[in-house]
């Protein structure tokens, strides 16, 4: 991790004006006085705080960015040159971006869900199981905003993230169950099935539902057919919501695929 | 600069609601063309830096459209955003960087192509290119792309999303139905039927519309979303309704809306679809 900037007090040097900053730039670059450097920091420290800001969407905690940035500041102090004409700040925006960007593309970016949404996106989904259980109904999305003290974005990222999250493990067996991989949350849905024998014997349904899971199935024929809520789905079979979601989704994908399929053929 | 048209454009207010769906869309896109993590955050950096811009100083303060338009060529990702207010605010160069002149400093450094133009009519055109090393199997062959304009509905919507090809859509429009969901005030658990929805209408929309494109009209207001599809073949609009049937299911599309409605106009039809959550 990288060293944050301090600022001390009790500063020599004004900064205001930029007759100023060409000599704090001679008194760090010419004499490596520190203090001119640290009058040099505090002058651009909002600049640099403001550049942080800009990733602060990031899974990062907002002081990691800001020590990253400062890093990209005090280079861009090292480096720049008066002489050339033209602002620091033109020269120093590129120079701190460039340490943030770097930051980022040694953290892995490149991995599909980074660890910091992964756990966002758990509490979410933790927030919005609470908040049904206290309310009744599923909540907005403002609402897990201001629970969670998230913005708006977050919890839609988050919501849109849970759907991808096969590393969730959602669909793992429940803490204590036996290790029998047909036994998971979608467990104590068995008489469901019976019920739905009738449906079955209807000469509209053919094979292509018969290729789902029984359990996705089941959970298919609540929300279409007895037009359960995706809540009211997930209180019967025991599992979250955003989990019923995803797995609808995944199933009505897999039906379309297999219709097309068959009408292919 | 653009030579035709776009891949996906959207047609906004400038406010600030409606960045969040300008950056949903990128991360759609992203995930169509598998952007790398990084290079996706460039770009909604930049992208965002060019309409907050739109959003603090276009309009002084009132109200104007926001477009942004996304072009994939084989091996770049490029964005345009416009407004029609007040033109440039800062100079790049100017020396002490105010809000307005920082972000363009931003988009410099984090796109690879940067052009400040303005847009004719008084506004501004900025375009970004960011590179992209597998968009072009979703690029579209020009006469493909969705140029063709919506048609005009009463009570002059200000959201319209246009999309193509069709198969682009599969990741970008159920983000972007997301966002528009919790702007209309919906419980995650309609959200994720609003969703369900727009899935079924990617899937189904192939054949049903004018081109391999889809262009919708959203109008949202509490607890309500209407989806404006547009425009259709004569008749195919109750075809996409029907299409969206599953076997043992009924018809997805039917099951998840609250209502709909098909109206002509001349050699082209819209359909409506409307999703409530009364709660």
């Amino acid at each position: 991790m990288v060293s944050a900037v301090t600022i001390t007090p009790g500063l020599r040097f004004d900064c205001g004006t930029t007759d100023d900053l060409d000599q704090l730039f001679a008194h760090w670059q010419g004499d490596r006085n520190p203090a001119a450097r640290e009058a040099l920091v505090r002058r651009f420290m909002p600049l640099t705080r403001s550049l942080a800001r800009r990733y602060d969407r990031s899974s990062e905690p907002f002081d990691d960015l800001l020590q990253v940035a400062s890093v990209g500041l005090l280079k861009a102090l090292d480096r720049f040159d008066p002489e050339r004409g033209h602002s620091f700040a033109s020269f120093a925006v590129p120079t701190i971006l460039g340490e943030m960007r770097r930051y980022f593309r040694d953290c892995g970016w490149s991995v599909h869900v980074p660890r910091g949404d992964q756990e966002r996106a758990l509490k979410v989904r933790d927030a919005q199981e609470m908040l049904t259980n206290e309310h009744g109904h599923s909540p907005t999305v403002s609402q897990l905003a201001q629970y969670l003290e998230l913005d708006t974005e977050q919890v839609i990222d988050a919501l849109q993230a849970t759907q991808a999250y096969e590393a969730l493990s959602l669909d793992a067996p429940r803490p204590g169950a036996q290790d029998d991989s047909s036994i998971t949350y979608g467990d104590g849905m068995g008489h469901e099935d019976e019920r739905y024998e009738l449906v079955e014997l209807d000469a509209t349904l053919v094979a292509a539902l018969e290729h789902v899971p029984a359990r996705e199935r089941a959970m298919l024929r609540m929300r279409f057919i007895e037009e359960l809520t995706q809540t009211e789905i997930a209180a019967r079979v025991g599992i979250s919501q955003m989990q019923v979601s995803r797995l609808l989704r995944r199933s009505l994908d897999q039906l379309r695929a297999l219709t097309r399929d068959a009408s292919e053929v | 600069m653009a030579e035709s048209p776009p891949n996906v454009r959207l047609s906004l207010a400038n406010t600030p609601e409606n960045v969040v769906l300008v950056r949903e869309m990128l991360s759609g896109i992203a995930q169509a063309i598998d952007l790398d993590g990084s290079d996706l955050n460039d770009a909604r950096i930049a992208v965002t830096e060019a309409c907050n811009n739109v959003v603090l100083h276009a309009y002084e303060g009132e109200e104007g459209p926001l477009e942004v338009e996304v072009y994939l060529t084989p091996r770049t990702l490029s964005v345009l955003v416009r407004d029609h207010g007040v033109g440039i605010p800062g100079e790049p160069e100017s020396p002490e960087l105010d809000a307005g002149g920082l972000g363009l400093h931003v988009i410099q450094t984090l796109a690879h192509g940067v052009e400040f133009s303005d847009g004719g009519d008084g506004g501004t055109e900025v375009w970004m290119e960011f590179a992209a090393a597998n968009a072009g199997s979703l690029a579209l062959p020009p006469e493909g792309r969705p140029g063709v304009p919506t048609l005009a509905l009463p009570g002059a919507p200000t959201t319209t999303i246009c999309i193509g090809p069709i198969g682009l859509a599969r990741t970008i429009l159920p983000r972007l139905v997301i966002a528009l969901a919790a702007r209309a005030h919906f419980s995650t658990d309609r959200i994720s039927d609003a969703q369900m929805l727009a899935d079924a209408l990617v899937a189904h929309a192939h054949g049903a519309v004018s081109g391999d494109k889809l262009s919708i009209d959203v109008v949202i207001e509490p607890r309500d979303l209407e989806l404006h599809i547009s425009p259709l073949h004569v008749g195919r609009a109750q075809q996409l309704i029907g299409e969206s049937e599953l076997d043992g299911l009924g018809r997805v599309i039917e099951k998840l809306t609250d209502r709909h409605e098909v109206v002509a106009a001349g050699s082209h039809e819209t359909l409506t679809l409307g999703l409530s959550d009364p709660r």
